[in-house]
C-alpha cells in the first residue's frame, strides 16, 4: 500500500482553480519529485497535504488514514514533516532551539510540568536537547548550535530547516524547493543529504525546479501544469513526454523538437 | 518574515545565544549599579533638603558620627565612606575609560573587589551595631530615628554599589542570580528601611507588589506569546471579585484566603481562555480592540450586578463588596496569626506579596525555559511554520491567555483581601494601561525587565507624585512661590504614563532591559500571521 495517497484533490481560491483533480501516490522508501512551471499549483498541493489549506474536494490518505480536515500539527504528529520554499525558520531562536521546537509534538511534558519544572520536564528537556544536537550533527550543523537562525548563511538555513523537520520524527519528508538559491557545490551536498535520508528509511517527496537535482535523485516524477497533473513516471519517461515539453517550452515545442 | 537578503533587516543581534545572555547580564549590572548610586545619593542628600520630622526621611549618618562614644562605629562609618568615595571615583574612571575607549587596567578590578568587600564588612558592622544597639553609634539620637530611611538607604545603596561594581565579573556571568539576590535582600530589608514611615511599606505592598504581579502576567501574553492584550484589568477584577464573594459577609461564605487565592487565579485563567478563544484568528490591532472590549465589559457587568440579576451571587453594584476577610494563618476561624487590617499594619501584607511575586517569578522562569515557552516564541515568530512543525497553535495560545490571566487573578485575589473592599472602579481601563506601560517600559518579554518597569512606574505614580505635594509645599515656602503647593500633582499621573510611553518609544523602543531577540523582532517589525487566517483564505 502506498504511504501517501493523494486522491483527486481540488483546491479553489474563490474563482481560481489552483489544484484540479490531482491524484498520485508515494510509496514507502521512494524519492518522488513534483515539477511544473511557476504557478502550476505545486506549493498549493503541498499546503493541502500538510493541512495548511483545507481541501475543496478529494482526499489525502497517509498510511491509510484520511487527513481530511486535520489541523497541521496533527498531520505532523502522524509523521509528515515539511520545509518551506521561502525559508521559515524561527529566526530569533538559536539553531538548537529551532530543532528542539521540531520535536515539540513528540514531547510529553504537560503544563504543570512546565510550570513546576518537574523532573519529568527536566529529563525530557535534557534528552531532547541531546537528540537535537545529534540531528544537527547529522546535517553537519553542530558548530552552529548556539547561533541564531537568522545569522546563518543561506545554505545552512536551508539545511537547518531540514534538521527541524527531521526532529519531528517523520516517515514522509516534504521538501519545497530545497535547492533554491544554493550554489552548485551546495546542491551536490544537498543531493547527498537527501539520498542518505532515504537510505535511513525516510520517504521523500519534493518540489524542485533544478532539473539536475530532480533527474539525479528522483525515482519518480509528477508533473503539474495549470493545477492539473499532466504526466507521471520515471525521469526518463517524463523527460520525453511531449506534454511536459509543451508545458515548459510553449505549445508546439515538442513537435518542433521531434522534427528538428 | 524579513527578507534574509535585505541588509536593512539586519539589526544588531549578537551571533550566538551565549553572547546574548552575556549582554543581558551586563544590562542587569548597570541597572543594579545605577540603583545603588541613586539610593546612596538619596540617602545622603535627602536629609539636607527635606524637613526631617515631617517627611520621615530622617538623618544622614554623616551628621551624627562625631558623637560616637567608643569610636568603633565612628571608624566603621568613616571606613565605609572612604571605600564608597573610592568606588565612586572608580565608576567615574570607568565611564571616562569607556567614553575615551581606553581599556581598564586589570589590577584595578582587584582593588575594586577589595574595596567592595571591605566596605561590605563595614556595612555589616554598622548594621549589627544599630540593630543590637550595643553602641550608640549615632550619639544621642533615639534608636528609632537611627533605623530611619536615610541611614538604610545609604547602607543599601552602598551595598548595591559594592556588590555590582566591586564584584562585576561575577555579576556579569551570573546576571539572574545576582538580580535575585539583590531583589531579596533589598525586598526583605525594605520595611526596616522605612521603619518610621509605614506609608512606604504600604506603597510597597499595595502598588509596587500588585503592579509587579500584573506586569509579570501581562508579559506572558504580550511578551512571551506576542498577543497584545488591552483588557488585562478584567482578569484582575475577576480575581478580586472571587475573593470578595467567597470570603465576606456578602454571601455568608468564608473560605480561607490561601484557598481563595487559587480559586481566584483559576477563575481568571478560565476567563482568560474564554476570551482567548474568539481572538485566535486576530492579530495586532484587531486583537487589541477585542481585548479592550472585554476589559470594559467585566467592570460594567460588576457595576450593574449582572450576575446578581441572572442568579445569585451579586457583585454589589457600584458600591462593590466590602468587609472582605483579611488573610490569616493557617485557616480562617482558628487562626494562629491574623494579618489584621491592612491600614493598621501593612508589614505582613508586604511580606506576603513579596513571597507571591517570588513564587510567580520562579514559575514563569520555568515556563519560559520549557517546551511551552519555546512553543510561544515559535508562534510569536511564525505561526504557520510553528503549526507545520507540530505545535498545536490553538492550545498554545489559549494557554498563554490562561496563564497570563491567572497571574492577574492571583494579584486580584490578594488585592481584594488586602483592601477589604472591592468596587468596580478599581478595575478601570487605567489599570490595563498601567500594566501595559510597566511592561513596555521595563522590556517586553524579559521577566527582570518588567519587574523593574513595574517598580519604577509604581514608584513614580504612587510615591513620587503624592510626595511632590508635600515636598513642593516646603520648597514653595522657601522659594516664596506659593503656587507650587496648590498643584494637585497626583492628577498628573496620566501625563506621566503618556510621557513614559512616548519617551520609551522614541528613545528605547524595546524597553529598559529588553529581551534581545524580542528587541530585534520589534525593530524589524516581524509579525506572525495567524494560522487560522491563512487557513481561511485557503
Amino acid at each position: 500500500m502506498a504511504l501517501l495517497e493523494v486522491d483527486r484533490i481540488v483546491k479553489r481560491f474563490g474563482g481560481l482553480l489552483a489544484v484540479n483533480d490531482v491524484s498520485f501516490a508515494v510509496d514507502t522508501g521512494e524519492i518522488v519529485s513534483m515539477i511544473g512551471p511557476n504557478g502550476a499549483g505545486k506549493t498549493t498541493a503541498f499546503n493541502c497535504i500538510t493541512g495548511l489549506y483545507p481541501l475543496s474536494g478529494g482526499d489525502v490518505r497517509f498510511g491509510g488514514y484520511s487527513l481530511m480536515g486535520m489541523p497541521p500539527h496533527r498531520i505532523t504528529k502522524l509523521g509528515i514533516a515539511r520545509t518551506f520554499q521561502n525559508i521559515r525558520l524561527f529566526s530569533y531562536m538559536t539553531a538548537v532551539d529551532n530543532v528542539m521546537v521540531g520535536e515539540h509534538c513528540r514531547m510529553h511534558a504537560h503544563v504543570w510540568d512546565a510550570l513546576l519544572h518537574t523532573p519529568t520536564a527536566r529529563n525530557e528537556e535534557r534528552a531532547v536537547e541531546a537528540r537535537a544536537l545529534q540531528t544537527l550533527r547529522k546535517l553537519s550543523l553542530e558548530r552552529y548550535a548556539d547561533v541564531y537562525a537568522r545569522n546563518l548563511p543561506y545554505g545552512l538555513q536551508r539545511r537547518l530547516e531540514i534538521a527541524r523537520a527531521l526532529a519531528s520524527g517523520p516517515r514522509l519528508l516534504l521538501l519545497d524547493e530545497p535547492a533554491a538559491g544554493l550554489n552548485p557545490q551546495e546542491k551536490v551536498e544537498l543531493m547527498g543529504v537527501i539520498s542518505r535520508l532515504r537510505d535511513d528509511g525516510l520517504t521523500i517527496f519534493l518540489i524542485e525546479h533544478d532539473m539536475r537535482v530532480v533527474m539525479g535523485i528522483s525515482d519518480r516524477i509528477v508533473v503539474l501544469d495549470h493545477g492539473e497533473k499532466i504526466a507521471e513516471g520515471s525521469p526518463k519517461e517524463v523527460r520525453e513526454d511531449p506534454r511536459v515539453i509543451d508545458a515548459y517550452l510553449g505549445h508546439g515545442a515538442s513537435e518542433a523538437m521531434r522534427t528538428a | 518574515m524579513p527578507d534574509i537578503a535585505d541588509p536593512q533587516a539586519r539589526v544588531d543581534l549578537p551571533d550566538t545565544g551565549r553572547q546574548t545572555r552575556a549582554a543581558e547580564s551586563s544590562a542587569v549590572l548597570w541597572l543594579v549599579l545605577a540603583g545603588g548610586v541613586l539610593l546612596l545619593l538619596l540617602g545622603w542628600l535627602l536629609p539636607w533638603f527635606v524637613e526631617q520630622t515631617a517627611s520621615g526621611v530622617g538623618h544622614s549618618p554623616m551628621d551624627v558620627i562625631v558623637s560616637s562614644p567608643t569610636g568603633i562605629g565612628w571608624l566603621a562609618v568613616w571606613a565605609m565612606g572612604i571605600c564608597m568615595l573610592a568606588l565612586l571615583a572608580g565608576v567615574g574612571y570607568d565611564v571616562f575609560a569607556q567614553l575615551t575607549e581606553r581599556a581598564t587596567p586589570f589590577r584595578w578590578s582587584r582593588i575594586r573587589a577589595g574595596l567592595a568587600i571591605l566596605g561590605g564588612l563595614c556595612v555589616l558592622l554598622i548594621f549589627i551595631l544599630v540593630v543590637t544597639r550595643s553602641e550608640l553609634v549615632f550619639g544621642d539620637q533615639t534608636p528609632d530615628a537611627l533605623t530611619d530611611n536615610a541611614v538604610w538607604m545609604m547602607l543599601t545603596g552602598f551595598g548595591l554599589l559594592a556588590f555590582s561594581y566591586g564584584l562585576r565579573p561575577w555579576v556579569v556571568t551570573h546576571g539572574g542570580l545576582a538580580f535575585t539576590a539583590v531583589a531579596f535582600v533589598v525586598g526583605g530589608l525594605f520595611p526596616l528601611m522605612f521603619n518610621q514611615s509605614p506609608g512606604f511599606v504600604v506603597w510597597g505592598a499595595q502598588f509596587a507588589g500588585i503592579y509587579t504581579l500584573l506586569a509579570l502576567g501581562l508579559n506572558v501574553v504580550v511578551g512571551f506569546a506576542g498577543l497584545l492584550d488591552l483588557g488585562y484589568a478584567a482578569f484582575f477584577a475577576i480575581g478580586a471579585y472571587s475573593t470578595a464573594s467567597l470570603s465576606s459577609a456578602a454571601h455568608g461564605i468564608h473560605l480561607p484566603f490561601w484557598v481563595i487565592i487559587f480559586i481566584g487565579a483559576a477563575a481568571a485563567g478560565l476567563f482568560g481562555a474564554l476570551l482567548g478563544a474568539p481572538t485566535l484568528r486576530l492579530r495586532g490591532d484587531y486583537l487589541a480592540i477585542v481585548t479592550l472590549g472585554f476589559g470594559e465589559i467585566v467592570p460594567d457587568a460588576a457595576r450593574n450586578s449582572l450576575f446578581g440579576n441572572l442568579a445569585r451571587p451579586s457583585t454589589g453594584g457600584p458600591n462593590g463588596i466590602s468587609g472582605v476577610d483579611s488573610p490569616a494563618f493557617p485557616t480562617h476561624g482558628h487562626a494562629i496569626f491574623d494579618y489584621g487590617l491592612f491600614g493598621a499594619n501593612p508589614r505582613p501584607y508586604y511580606y506576603t506579596i513579596l513571597i507571591l511575586v517570588a513564587l510567580i517569578v520562579v514559575v514563569l522562569r520555568n515556563v519560559e525555559r520549557s517546551r511551552l515557552g519555546r512553543a510561544w516564541v515559535a508562534i510569536r515568530e511564525d505561526e504557520v511554520a510553528a503549526a507545520a512543525t507540530g505545535i498545536n497553535t490553538v492550545q498554545t495560545k489559549l494557554l498563554a491567555f490562561a496563564i497570563g490571566a491567572s497571574v492577574s487573578g492571583f494579584a486580584g485575589a490578594f488585592f481584594g483581601a488586602m483592601l477589604g473592599t472591592v468596587t468596580p472602579d478599581n478595575f478601570e481601563f487605567a489599570v490595563s494601561v498601567t500594566a501595559l506601560t510597566t511592561v513596555v517600559l521595563g522590556g517586553i518579554g524579559n521577566i527582570t525587565g518588567v519587574i523593574v518597569g513595574a517598580l519604577l512606574v509604581s514608584f513614580v505614580i504612587f510615591w513620587v507624585l503624592p510626595g511632590l505635594q508635600e515636598w513642593m509645599g516646603t520648597v514653595g515656602n522657601t522659594v516664596g512661590i506659593s503656587g507650587l503647593s496648590t498643584i494637585q500633582y497626583s492628577d498628573y499621573k496620566y501625563v506621566v504614563y503618556g510621557l513614559i510611553l512616548i519617551g520609551i518609544m522614541l528613545l528605547r523602543p524595546s524597553g529598559l532591559l529588553p529581551s534581545r531577540a524580542r528587541k530585534v523582532e520589534l525593530e524589524t517589525g516581524a509579525e506572525s500571521e495567524p494560522l487560522a487566517a491563512v487557513r481561511e483564505t485557503g
